[in-house]
């Protein structure tokens, strides 16, 4: 079991698939990363219906650093994932010679400025947020 | 370099169900979870969520059609993608069918709670204004 733990991860640094290895192991880790959350963000929201405190309570940290910081975060995968997965279906469906190293390779790098693109835009409002709310920066308390 | 493109045909099996359903729920997330996101996080974002925000949209039909479609097709899609990361770590048939089963019966508890949540909680709470 440990050994074979091991192998996961040496595997994971060794293996040099370039761009292909990396947005393969973001495309896990961004799907499970989103998974966690969604997996507690259906039982909290649940809440709302069997217990209406405790909702109170989880949106209390909802709204702390650590948890805002987190959604930032979590924007950051669902895009990367959403994007990635775009390419794959297009290139599968309709453009199999995508899957070509060179072009495959550079798709990566489309793939993750697109991302990048769409997530800065809502890293800032919830940054601003997140500022505004529990630091009193821009006239918050 | 060429590449030959071949047609297969490929006899139905559940893998290759639970295949396509990966590929279709994910056209149906794009704008179901982003759009989710641009609401809820960024132009409403979570200090002005509260009990009676969530109450009010679940008193409306449409947006329980939509947090319904949201809960069924992003988390099974998440489930099914956990089983297929698992299974290329777990080689045993019958340790692959415990896995299976026990994400399965997490699947089915954690999407009822919430849609029991969706449907009913705006008449729970409604009433009880």
């Amino acid at each position: 079991m440990l050994e074979s733990i091991k192998t996961i991860f040496t595997g994971y640094f060794r293996y040099r698939g370039r761009e292909g290895q990396i947005s393969f192991l973001l495309h896990r880790l961004t799907g499970l990363g989103t998974l966690l959350f969604l997996a507690i963000h259906i039982v909290d929201t649940a809440f709302v219906y069997f217990a209406p405190d405790l909702y109170k309570e989880a949106i209390g940290a909802y709204r702390s650093t650590p948890f805002m910081l987190g959604e930032i975060g979590l924007v950051f995968c669902v895009l990367f994932h959403g994007v990635n997965g775009l390419r794959i279906a297009y290139f599968d469906m309709f453009k199999p010679a995508g899957w070509e190293i060179e072009p495959a390779r550079k798709s990566v790098w489309i793939t993750v400025i697109v991302s990048v693109v769409l997530w800065l835009p809502a890293a800032g409002v919830m940054g601003y947020n997140l500022l505004h709310y529990n630091f009193g920066l821009f006239g918050g308390e | 370099m060429t590449i030959t493109i071949r047609e297969v045909k490929i006899k139905q099996n559940y893998e290759h169900v639970a295949w396509k359903w990966m590929r279709y729920s994910a056209v149906a997330l794009i704008p179901l979870v982003w759009i989710h996101i641009l609401i809820q996080d960024i132009l409403v974002g979570v200090h002005q969520i509260n009990l009676d925000y969530v109450v009010l949209r679940w008193s409306m039909i449409g947006w329980q059609v939509y947090d319904i479609l949201l809960l069924s097709f992003a988390f099974a899609h998440g489930m099914n993608g956990l089983r297929q990361i698992l299974n290329d770590y777990i080689h045993s048939k019958s340790t692959r069918n415990v896995t299976a089963w026990m994400i399965f019966i997490a699947w089915i508890g954690i999407t009822t709670i919430g849609a029991v949540a969706i449907i009913a909680a705006a008449q729970k709470n409604l009433a009880g204004i």
